[in-house]
């Protein structure tokens, strides 16, 4: 009962005006950050790790979804799950951007200095935990155990293209429920490392919830665009209708509320103790204009998207849900630049140094897209669940 | 009891037969007629030509109405009608306001939605609708589903109705119901009603009444008054002379008492002068003065010292504080008066602590001079 | 069927077997029309007894005042808050099954969604009676919490975690309950034209409304579903939340952590899971719903019970880490002092039930087995009401002077209270089985195969 018969989707080309935006985004992005690295390294850094913590988000985000949709026997998703596994790539770039961080790490990271360490008790205790090696060593894990799930995943859902084996899937099934609480703690001690040790005194234990909502909103956003953009031109296959895209749109929209909820919650508690060791954090946000910057992510990351998709009829226009999540896109970025911009400099900065991540990230994440989809379909096309699908209603 | 026609009928007991009939129908022309199933079905609303529900909309504006209401309220209360500082944060400490404000848009949206759905959507509560015990509603309760099409529809026409029913596949009945069947009077003026919320009222204020005034004075509502502690003016077991109030350790005066000098009786003007102001009149020192004599001394003489009380009679009012008399005794003859009070005035020492008692004196020499401004003032 | 490959291409049928409407209408008309059983009037003896052991509790509580408890300084919130904490909590699991679930589209809900949605109304019922009664004199309580000026002029203080859970607690109380007679009033329709007695025609003809199944109705009545899940779902979230809050922003040591309003809120699912899978074993057996509560059903609860529990460890990992990163020694202390502490036995309890027991879903076997599930369910209610005794009482017995450290010990009265709200909680439940539709009859009908039409072209499945 394991073999199937397979769907027949004819595979096309990337429309070839897309590929050379990437191209042309990624060239003029790496331009951008050589001479940002050759005016100023440190400035450079910071906005290296923005672009490094988007990208991150947009991958792991991606396996998550791979996950979450075996776990949960989703069928809707299924017909755009290689959209997912296509983005999943882009740990590959997330490890190249990784390198120039840990190459200027001294002028980014307050305890990686053993005289600052030496004078200063909490980071004394903290030492253990924060140090360089184990700092390094525990990059290496994450990024073994996010991969090594995603190859997995992806060979899985690769291989049934041809064979239309069912045992594959209960296979992954299997692998994401083991993945999903390893994902749990990596991702959280990831932000932790990375966002929260810029400001090494402070600490909320909401944090890695926070980036990790943060990030599936950001993975969905990027998914949907790509989704509504190539069913509109006529990729994927016949039948993809508005119960696919009302679905899109009602999970991004749950999840940007829950975002905004974890968000609100976590800012609430602070802001209520009023205990000096947290709120400084908090308060540096809104303070010499950062907190127009505040400002700008509660309307960007919640409330603009939310009135753009609260209603029913809007979460099923094409339209609408690029938009949204085109904007939902720009606010990960500038949440990003709000976690980790105010550990350089005390007011908002913005030049060529923080363009150049965002637009080396978009054209990256349009490279690898369309490297991926000259190679595989677009559909997999093996899948068991892909016809239920096809033909999902609401 | 004569029976009137109200619908022809017909039963399908297929859910893709109901669709079809339904189209069928919609496509006759008919406006009057209704599709009943035991349970919601898929694609039906298209087959009948429904229009989407307006209901997103009530809900809402329900929201909205809950969401700002709710926060201006918060805000109202905390910033306008009672202003408290509360963990040392602003009055409109608005993130505060976000729990309470949310629930309340929650609740109003939701009751608005079901509420206007009810009442308004489906006019329920309903209970004598000629559909009801019929044979046909028995059977779409259960399991089958059917349509039914109005005899006040404008295209109605019986032979006509049950030719098209049959061709769908139904098995086609007609629902009859009886004039009296649907007569429905309001009650609202109906003597026994009005006696039945007179009774409610009436058995509400009782009910109130017992509970505010009678109940929670007895036990064990009022164990908060009953404290085995000794209250003012009251006698006490423990101590052998039966006094509840006792007087200090012989030989111990109580921290920061300074004793008064002068003796209840003493005339003001006689004392007066040994005592000296310690206070120079400043700004502060006037606002002290001005705070304190508009909250001890103003009631009864006046918020300029002109002797008005604002006491209705229930005291006689005191002379003025601008008379000749007053403006002449030295400041110590004012705050000796305040100090062991004069004539009904009783005595401010306990209320009043020295420092304030200059103060008002001071203030008092402020007004003076006010009501008696020479030239040279005006300058 | 665990050796085999399931067909990923087919859907899996909610119900087992391929009864009729008609039929399933008798099968749970049934409990309604019979005359009970004599186990079901020993279930209400017991928990009737339950019950009154409550009453009586409460009556001394009421007479005394809450000094008959455990509680005093520096420990002055004990079982009180504790259990509200707890039956809250376990309210969180009706909604969730019937709002967040219909949202992912999981059908296999619906067959648990009615008596979960009356299991939340009872549960909170259970938590409002002890915060009502911990305010000390409950009969002034309207004034106190209620936003209601008092003799001064003061109103209610809307900064306060604990008077946003009176207005969270209140709306999720009357949501839930609107939520659950919405579900109910197509079922009433039903029961009324099956009705054979006169009483019961005329009850079930005014609860019903006089729906009577038309499509314009439906069509309203669908969407008004899908809104109010819609409003449930974040509902349902802020409700733990608040309940959080009221620990959360405060400045104790343990309780002032940030991960606590999902920590609460996943805590919440857990527990209310575990109990909607005791009644729901019980139910199903006692009235023989084997056909539409089947096998699956039951794994899947396992399996979010495993989801949810795994969260909740989570978040204790995730705390504990952070005691240590913050380099707050007081923070530290707590956390230390919970583990290995005066009350340890609580902590380890906590842990055991929560975070190691539930681990033994990932095996198949054990998911599947109806003993294993339903002992396993219970050890979890346990463990989640010593989490609440730990986060309350150990984070505040140990102040911040040593000087003002403290031990609690629960009086009888205090486990006087606690039986009886079980007693009201099971009295409640059987009436309800006994009384009402225990499964929801219009919505078992529309998912049952061939329910739906086929005119999307991909057969019965759909």
């Amino acid at each position: 009962m394991s073999a199937h018969e397979s769907i027949i989707i004819p595979k096309k080309e990337l429309p070839a005006n897309i590929v050379k935006l990437g191209w042309a985004l990624t060239v003029i992005g790496l331009v951008l950050v050589v001479l940002s690295y050759v005016t100023d390294a440190q400035r450079a850094g910071f906005n290296n790790i923005i672009g490094f913590t988007f990208l991150a988000s947009v991958a792991v985000g991606a396996v998550f979804f791979i996950a979450i949709e075996y776990i949960a026997g989703a069928v809707w998703s299924t017909p755009f799950r290689r959209v997912l596994e296509f983005l999943g790539m882009l740990l590959v770039p997330v490890v190249l951007l990784a390198i120039p961080i840990f190459l200027n790490f001294h002028s980014l990271y307050h305890w990686s200095h053993a005289d600052v360490v030496a004078a200063d008790k909490v980071l004394q205790s903290k030492s253990p935990y924060l140090n360089e090696q184990f700092f390094a060593i525990r990059f290496v894990i994450y990024i073994v155990i996010w991969s090594l799930f995603y190859f997995i995943f992806r060979h899985n859902s690769l291989k049934q293209d041809k064979d239309n084996d069912q045992a594959r899937t209960k296979k992954n099934i299997g692998l994401a429920a083991a993945f999903i609480p390893l994902l749990a703690i990596s991702i959280s001690l990831f932000s932790i490392d990375w966002l929260m040790s810029l400001e090494p005194h402070w600490f909320s234990t909401m944090f890695g919830v926070y980036y990790f909502t943060g990030s599936i909103v950001t993975a969905l956003a990027v998914t949907t665009y790509f989704v509504v953009l190539l069913s509109e031109r006529g990729y994927f296959f016949k039948g993809i209708n508005e119960n696919h895209y009302y679905s899109f749109g009602a999970l991004l929209f749950g999840l940007l509320s829950f975002w905004a909820y974890i968000a609100f919650s976590q800012f609430m508690l602070i802001w209520y103790a009023n205990l000096p060791e947290e709120n400084f954090w908090f308060i540096t946000r809104w303070q010499n204009g950062w907190e127009y910057v505040s400002v700008a992510i509660v309307l960007f990351h919640f409330w603009i998207p939310y009135f753009m998709l609260v209603s029913r009829p809007s979460k099923m226009k094409p339209r609408v849900l690029k938009q949204s999540a085109a904007i939902l896109i720009a606010a990960h970025f500038l949440d990003m630049y709000w976690l980790v911009m105010p550990t350089y400099s005390a007011s908002p900065v913005f030049s060529y140094y923080e363009i150049a991540f965002p637009i080396l990230s978009i054209g990256l994440i349009i490279v690898v897209f369309a490297m991926q989809a000259k190679k595989y379909n677009l559909v997999p096309v093996g899948d068991p669940k892909l016809q239920r699908g096809i033909d999902f209603h609401l | 009891m004569e029976k009137k026609l109200y619908s022809i009928s017909a039963i399908y007991s297929n859910p893709n037969d109901i669709i079809r009939a339904a189209a069928a129908v919609r496509d006759a022309g008919y406006k009057k007629f209704d599709i009943h199933t035991p349970y919601p079905i898929h694609g039906l609303d298209g087959a009948m030509g429904l229009k989407e529900t307006k209901l997103g909309f009530v809900t809402l504006a329900a929201a909205i109405i809950g969401a700002a209401g709710m926060i201006s309220f918060a805000s109202w209360v905390a910033v306008v009608d009672y202003p408290q500082v509360i963990g040392g944060k602003p009055y409109w400490s608005w993130p505060a306001f976000v729990p309470v404000t949310y629930e309340i848009a929650v609740l109003l949206a939701v009751l608005g939605t079901v509420g206007a759905m009810i009442a308004f959507f489906f006019k329920f509560p309903n209970i004598s609708h000629p559909l009801h015990d019929t044979p046909y509603m028995k059977k779409v309760s259960a399991d089958k589903f059917g349509v039914s099409i109005q005899a006040d529809d404008g295209k109605f026409n019986e032979k006509v109705v049950r030719e098209l029913l049959k061709n769908t596949g139904g098995e086609v009945d007609a629902v009859y119901y009886s004039e009296e069947f649907l007569t429905f009077k309001p009650q609202m003026f109906d003597p026994k009603f009005i006696f039945l919320l007179v009774g409610i009222a009436l058995a509400t204020s009782a009910g109130g009444y017992l509970y505010w005034n009678k109940v929670l004075y007895l036990p064990p509502f009022d164990w908060m008054m009953q404290q085995p502690k000794v209250k003012p003016q009251t006698m006490s077991e423990f101590y052998a002379d039966g006094f509840g109030m006792r007087l200090p350790v012989a030989g111990t005066v109580a921290r920061g008492f300074i004793p008064y000098p002068y003796a209840l009786g003493a005339k003001a003007d006689s004392v007066g002068k040994f005592l000296v102001n310690p206070l120079l009149p400043t700004k502060a020192a006037l606002d002290l003065g001005k705070k304190k004599f508009f909250t001890y001394c103003s009631p009864c003489h006046g918020n300029f010292g002109k002797g008005d009380s604002r006491m209705n009679g229930q005291f006689p009012n005191p002379p003025t504080l601008h008379s000749d008399k007053v403006r002449t005794w030295p400041d110590g003859a004012i705050f000796h008066t305040i100090t062991v009070g004069q004539n009904v005035m009783p005595s401010y020492q306990y209320q009043i602590s020295r420092e304030e008692r200059w103060a008002i004196v001071n203030y008092i020499r402020t007004l003076q001079r006010a009501y008696n401004a020479k030239e040279s003032d005006l300058q | 069927m665990s050796s085999t490959v399931l067909d990923y291409s087919k859907e899996l049928s909610v119900i087992e077997g391929l009864p009729s409407a008609a039929t399933l209408d008798e099968m749970i008309e049934k409990p309604i029309n019979d005359f009970p059983q004599r186990r079901w009037f020993i279930g209400l003896a017991i928990t009737g007894t339950m019950l009154m052991i409550g009453v009586v509790s409460l009556t001394w509580l009421l007479w005394k005042g809450v000094g008959v408890w455990g509680i005093n300084q520096p420990v002055a919130w004990g079982f009180d808050v504790v259990n509200f904490v707890f039956w809250v909590g376990i309210g969180h699991a009706g909604t969730l099954i019937s709002a967040i679930l219909f949202l992912f589209r999981q059908k296999w809900r619906t067959g648990i969604a009615r008596f979960a949605e009356a299991m939340t109304l009872f549960a909170v019922l259970c938590a409002v009676q002890f915060v009502i009664f911990h305010t000390g004199r409950p009969w002034l309580a309207m004034a106190w919490l209620f936003p209601y000026p008092n003799q001064h002029g003061v109103w209610v203080n809307f900064t306060s975690p604990l008077e946003w859970d009176v207005f969270a607690v209140n709306t999720y109380f009357i949501v839930s309950a609107v939520f659950w007679y919405l579900g109910l009033i197509p079922d009433f329709a039903t029961l009324r034209d099956r009705a054979t007695t006169t009483i019961k025609k005329v009850t079930f003809s005014i609860l019903s409304l006089g729906w009577r199944f038309s499509n314009r109705h439906w069509q309203h009545y669908e969407r008004a579903y899908l809104i109010m899940a819609g409003f449930a779902t974040p509902l349902v979230l802020s409700v733990h939340t608040i309940v959080s809050f009221d620990f959360a922003v405060s400045i104790i040591p343990g309780w002032h952590t940030t991960i606590f309003p999902p920590y609460f809120v996943a805590g919440a699912i857990f527990s209310g899971f575990a109990m909607v899978q005791n009644v729901l074993i019980i139910t199903r057996k006692a009235f023989k719903f084997e056909t539409l509560i089947t096998m699956d059903t039951i794994e899947k609860m396992n399996k979010i019970i495993l989801v949810t529990g795994t969260i909740v460890g989570y978040a204790y990992i995730m705390e504990f880490f952070i005691a240590w990163y913050s380099g707050n020694a007081t923070e530290l202390f707590v956390f230390v002092n919970r583990a290995f502490g005066p009350y340890w036995w609580a902590y380890w309890t906590m842990m055991t039930c929560n975070l190691f027991t539930p681990q033994l879903f990932w095996s198949k076997k054990i998911r599947t087995s109806l003993l294993a599930s339903f002992i396993l369910a219970i050890f979890v209610n346990i463990g989640m009401w010593f989490e609440r005794f730990v986060i309350i009482v150990t984070s505040l017995h140990r102040d911040f002077l040593p000087s003002s450290w403290g031990m609690f010990v629960p009086t009888m009265w205090d486990f006087g209270m606690l039986i009886g709200s079980f007693g009201l909680f099971f009295t409640l439940v059987l009436l309800f089985v006994k009384f009402l539709p225990a499964i929801a009859m219009a919505e078992i009908k529309a998912v049952i195969p061939g329910a739906q039409p086929t005119h999307h072209g991909n057969g019965a499945s759909h």
